[in-house]
């Protein structure tokens, strides 16, 4: 009898030992594949190259308002209070933690609004293209006319 | 013996479990690092925006606009004016040695059509406009990511005398360390 019964003692530690240990496995896995989908460095990236491509396709007059809740949720949680997107020139930074951020480079030579702003509780990046940069440039041929 | 066979047996099976979990895992760490460890590459985008920034300075609604070839029926555009006129810069940020070496290059070909020709376009007219690091353009024959992107697209256009053009335009964007 007291054989058995540390028999059904032991299998059942085996059992919950294994189990424990998948388990503990499984949410490493998911914890590194979380940390690596939420990655602010990949966020920024993102970011800073979307709005490039943006100003990049855009024309003088366009108004544009890009939803960037998942960079303003990542700085929230980075406790990060300075500037998410800032535009020097032609180059683009976007930064959600402390550091120096990611930056990309457009190559429309528009001017864009000085006041750019944050709308709808600070997820949404609004801005405008106000006109290109230098003169000299090729009319159209209904502003000829 | 048989429980005790059996005991062996499901030891094994544990082992091989925990096997195959390591061989599963590593394999998903392996995709994950790989798919979210390298940059977006968007060159290609880059390059087919530039290429339709250029094709709209130089035409509009199938008409040459004025100001790119004159009345005695030369290139107004010039390698020197390209950039200002189609309002593009290719000024990028200080990485990697980026403003040393630029990351761009452009390259517009006129074609006019001409009946006598004998592939049916005559290639007498204008030269073409290049623009941006010229070094780039040996890449274009060579395949793998790490090369810069090459894109040529071309369209058909007319001037105000009617004559017909095809204006080709090359447009290729290195960026390689940002986007690979």
């Amino acid at each position: 009898m007291k054989k058995r019964s540390s028999k059904k003692g032991n299998i059942l530690t085996e059992n919950v030992i294994f189990i424990v240990l998948n388990l503990i496995f499984l949410t490493i896995l998911f914890l590194f594949l979380f940390s690596k989908m939420g990655d602010v460095g990949t966020l920024e990236e993102k970011t800073a190259k979307q709005i490039a491509l943006i100003i990049d396709s855009a024309k003088p007059g366009m108004e544009i308002s890009l939803s960037i809740k998942d960079a303003v949720e990542k700085a929230n949680k980075e406790n990060w209070g300075g500037k998410i997107v800032f535009i020097e020139g032609n180059i683009i930074t976007v930064q959600l933690k402390e550091g120096r951020g990611y930056s990309y480079s457009f190559f429309n030579d528009v001017e864009l609004s000085k006041n750019y702003h944050y709308a709808n509780e600070g997820n949404e990046y609004e801005f405008a293209v106000e006109a290109y940069k230098k003169g000299g440039a090729v009319e159209s041929n209904e502003e000829a006319e | 013996m048989k429980k005790l066979n059996k005991r062996g047996t499901d030891k094994i099976i544990s082992v091989y479990w925990f096997v195959i979990l390591f061989i599963v895992a590593a394999a998903i760490v392996y995709m994950a690092v790989v798919f979210y460890g390298e940059p977006y590459d968007v060159r290609e985008t880059e390059a087919n925006i530039m290429i339709n920034q250029i094709a709209d300075c130089i035409s509009q609604g199938g008409e040459i606009k004025d100001g790119v070839i004159n009345e005695e029926g030369k290139l107004e555009l010039t390698n020197e004016n390209i950039l200002s006129r189609c309002h593009l810069t290719f000024n990028v940020e200080n990485f990697k040695n980026w403003k040393e070496q630029e990351q761009f290059y452009i390259e517009i070909n006129f074609y006019k059509f001409d009946k006598d020709a004998s592939d049916g376009l005559g290639v007498g007219f204008g030269n073409k406009i290049i623009s941006g690091n010229t070094n780039l353009k040996e890449f274009c024959e060579k395949n793998g990511k790490n090369f810069p992107v090459c894109v040529e697209r071309s369209f058909y256009t007319l001037d105000k005398d009617g004559s017909q053009y095809v204006i080709k335009i090359k447009s290729i964007v290195r960026k390689t360390e940002k986007n690979v």
